[in-house]
């Protein structure tokens, strides 16, 4: 059975509910009242949260952690999400991606990345530079066989079936983690790579490419000695005139279970394509390129579940405004107080990254949480989704705040136990989800466990896959109950005034 | 002997269409697309040149094919009698619409429905063919058995597969470079372990040099390597090895002796002792 939860349903079983201790007459009269009542009901909420696993996959039992997501800005119905969803029919099929065209209320699965099965990390981007109105999906993967493989790669349509165009390949990275920013002459990526092929550890890097990923040159931008390498988070940021920021944890010692860290921010003011990029933000202490947001905060490194059944060490998120490039923001996951697990941290700077707030933004340290994704709307406001493990359950917010979060709206997406379903594999929920503005909305993506209740979902939810919102099962959609594991969910969210 | 689920799969098509039909001299061909397969059914053409959901670019080549019995498909897929596949054809004028056929594909397109590219496929009078058995149901996922045509595969590319037996496990620290350059520290570590295989008998490769082989496997149950086998002291097994081209580390000292070192990393290359049967089998008729 396909099964779409809505307010409606909910509504309908509290109405059974009610309508069980009343009288006859009353039933008739409440039910008329009723049907009357929601034909003139105001429209749903305009906040959407979808599953994005597809009816005809509603057997399946992965952990589809580590969300990301795309949209093509020209033409925002169309996207691109991603997770660690290996590909559904063969072992030595392609890595598949979830595509919308609909804005986001159906998805597909079509396994079209140049990876065979999965993925061990997957980030992209949609500029819109080449005039492809289901393209150009730039993504950067990672392949683990024997060893670890990045490809950069591109789509010019992803409702087909063509498996992803490699322009460029190389071993010995972490972390893609890409941007992109379409212009007239055509594409420009950006892709923070880790790095370990740089020199003297310094591997906070950026691959550029300005010919829509025809050719591509790796820029380090660690300008300061480190504890052998920096940390696997580097993060760009573009804005629409060309400004691009990278924030990256610049790791001065690391202990193999502490990193004391930097959080460093470069900037770039032509898109990279001149010859010295990412120089002019100096920090006025040593004078080199990167500006130290905070100076040796302590980051725990756990390759094993630390909070709740996620692992933790590399938490980072940066994000500009587009109309207004001076105004940027940078958050971080760290050691925090005692007692605390994994902090989270918001600053700002409001004159291109030059100078800092000296503390977080109000409101914004947040305690035994990870999986920041910061992003900021055309009207300025800056959206800020989290992942924060309280009483014993993963609940995602996202906050806005139009006023550097001096006041903030928090809405929950989800709230879901963090014990079930056991971990497969880490990361369990992601080492990163994601946020982006697109006109009037925040779009993203989280991953949390599937579990068909409402209660988990406060804002409503919509599941394409065979789920039973009154029983909270899920079928195989011919009757067989499947398990519970982990999916990745799309949700928009209307920018606040 | 154990046999596996699509093996009897596969026979159980042979079994199936050869009752309906007179033995043909395809039938290997039909055993070899049905092990190529991942989704076999039969169905009725309904639409030509159309699709059967609205994500799926409907060509020439598109066709909607009303299932009538599913004889192989993944666990995870969503696909039952009555269900409508869009199916793309190699050739589309050897179908019309009513036409009945077997459709050996692979997948394509998921979304509200199924959508799936033709390898081959058998035209049929309409219920001739007996609705098949419950599916075979045919895993992806990495914890999950391995198909015979994915171990042949596995066997085809490795350089020794052996029967034997983990004498000790220990952990292995790549060594630091001469040049200096510290080691990396990723969420993709592998943990690399060692693990002693003493050979009790070679399937595939020829002699292996002592009794004794060391294996290198990541211990680490990070997504890169989650489905890479973890060894565990007395297990038993069939290996499917290779020689060590990861670590950057290809031989070590084992008993005095310069020796090559070994890897088993792949989904399916190390298989209980249960199935040694199976993997000699399909050794002999490769």
């Amino acid at each position: 059975m396909k099964a779409v939860a809505s307010s409606w349903l909910r509504l309908l079983a509290s109405a059974r509910s009610t309508i069980r201790r009343l009288s006859p007459l009353v039933v008739l009269l409440s039910f008329t009242a009723g049907v009357l009542a929601w034909a003139q009901s105001p429209p749903p909420s305009p906040i959407k949260v979808v599953n994005l696993i597809p009816a005809s996959l509603s057997g399946e039992t992965n952990q589809d952690s580590e969300p990301f997501l795309a949209i093509q800005n020209e033409n925002p119905q169309v996207m691109v999400a991603s997770a660690f969803t290996p590909n559904p029919f063969s072992m030595t099929g392609n890595a598949p991606v979830y595509v919308s065209q609909d804005g986001g209320k159906t998805w597909v699965l079509n396994a079209i990345t140049p990876v065979q099965r999965m993925t061990c990390d997957i980030t992209h981007a949609m500029a819109t530079g080449e005039n492809h109105p289901r393209g150009d999906l730039h993504a950067g993967t990672l392949a683990c066989a024997s060893g670890i493989t990045l490809d950069e790669s591109e789509s010019n349509d992803v409702s087909l079936s063509t498996t992803m165009n490699v322009q460029s390949t190389r071993g010995n990275v972490d972390q893609p983690f890409v941007r992109a920013l379409g212009v007239a002459s055509g594409d420009r990526i950006y892709v923070g790579i880790n790095d370990f092929n740089q020199a003297s550890g310094r591997t906070a890097t950026i691959d550029v490419s300005v010919d829509g990923g025809a050719t591509y040159k790796s820029i380090p931008i660690e300008a300061r000695k480190t504890a052998g390498q920096d940390g696997p988070s580097v993060r760009p940021a573009v804005a629409n005139d060309g400004t691009v920021y990278a924030a990256f944890f610049g790791w001065r010692k690391f202990d193999g279970k502490t990193a004391t860290s930097d959080i460093v921010v470069v900037r770039d003011d032509a898109a990279a394509t001149g010859a010295n990029p990412f120089q002019v933000l100096k920090d006025p202490s040593d004078k080199l390129p990167g500006r130290i947001v905070v100076k040796g905060v302590s980051i725990p490194w756990s390759n094993a579940p630390a909070i709740g059944q996620e692992r933790i060490g590399s938490t980072l998120s940066v994000a500009v405004d587009p109309n207004h490039s001076g105004t940027v923001y940078v958050s971080w996951a760290d050691k925090g107080s005692k007692g605390d697990i994994y902090t989270l941290h918001v600053r700002s700077s409001t004159d291109r990254g030059s100078t800092w707030s000296k503390a977080d933004l109000p409101g914004t340290t947040i305690h035994n949480a990870t999986n920041v994704a910061l992003a900021v709307a055309n009207n300025g406001v800056v959206g800020f989704l989290y992942q924060q493990l309280a009483g014993g359950r993963w609940v995602t917010h996202l906050a806005q705040s139009h006023d550097g979060f001096m006041t903030a709206r928090d809405f929950i997406l989800a709230t879901v136990p963090a014990d079930q379903p056991v971990e497969q594999f880490l990361p369990y929920l992601g080492d990163y989800d994601y946020l982006l503005s697109v006109d009037s909305e925040f779009r993203g993506v989280f991953c949390a466990n599937n579990t068909p209740d409402f209660a988990n979902f406060p804002q409503g939810v919509v599941y394409q896959r065979a789920a039973d919102f009154t029983a909270k099962t899920l079928s195989d959609g011919t009757g067989n109950l499947v398990p519970i594991s982990i999916d990745p969910f799309y949700f928009s969210v209307p920018v606040i005034p | 002997m154990k046999i596996s689920p699509l093996f009897i799969g596969a026979g159980l098509l042979l079994a199936l269409w050869g009752a309906a039909k007179a033995a043909t001299p395809q039938v290997t061909d039909r055993a070899a697309l049905a092990t190529k397969s991942s989704i076999i059914f039969s169905g009725t053409v309904s639409q030509l040149a159309a699709t059967s959901f609205a994500e799926v670019p409907k060509s020439s080549q598109t066709i909607v094919v009303k299932v009538d019995a599913i004889a192989k498909k993944p666990a995870a897929v969503s696909l039952k009698k009555g269900d409508n596949v869009t199916v793309e054809v190699k050739d589309a004028s050897a179908f019309q619409e009513g036409t009945h056929a077997t459709f050996y594909t692979d997948g394509w397109i998921f979304g509200s429905g199924v959508a799936v590219k033709e390898l081959g496929h058998e035209v049929g009078t309409a219920g001739a063919e007996t609705v098949p058995a419950p599916p075979v149901e045919m895993k992806a996922h990495g914890q999950d058995p391995i198909t015979d045509q994915e171990l042949l595969d596995r066997m085809k590319a490795s350089d020794f597969v052996v029967v034997g037996r983990v004498t000790d496990i220990h952990k292995w620290n790549v060594p630091k470079p001469k040049s200096g350059a510290p080691s990396r520290v990723t969420e993709h570590d592998p943990d690399w372990h060692e693990a002693v295989v003493e050979v009790q008998s070679v399937l595939k490769g020829g002699k292996v040099k002592g009794s004794k082989v060391i294996v290198r496997f990541p211990n680490r149950n990070d997504v890169a390597w989650f489905s890479s086998p973890k060894f565990a002291k007395n297990q038993r097994g069939i290996f499917c090895l290779n020689r060590d081209q990861s670590t950057g580390v290809p031989s070590t000292k084992m008993g005095g002796q310069q020796v090559n070192v070994y890897t088993c990393l792949g989904h399916g290359d190390a298989l209980p002792i249960s199935d040694e049967a199976r993997v000699r089998a399909l050794l002999k008729n490769q």
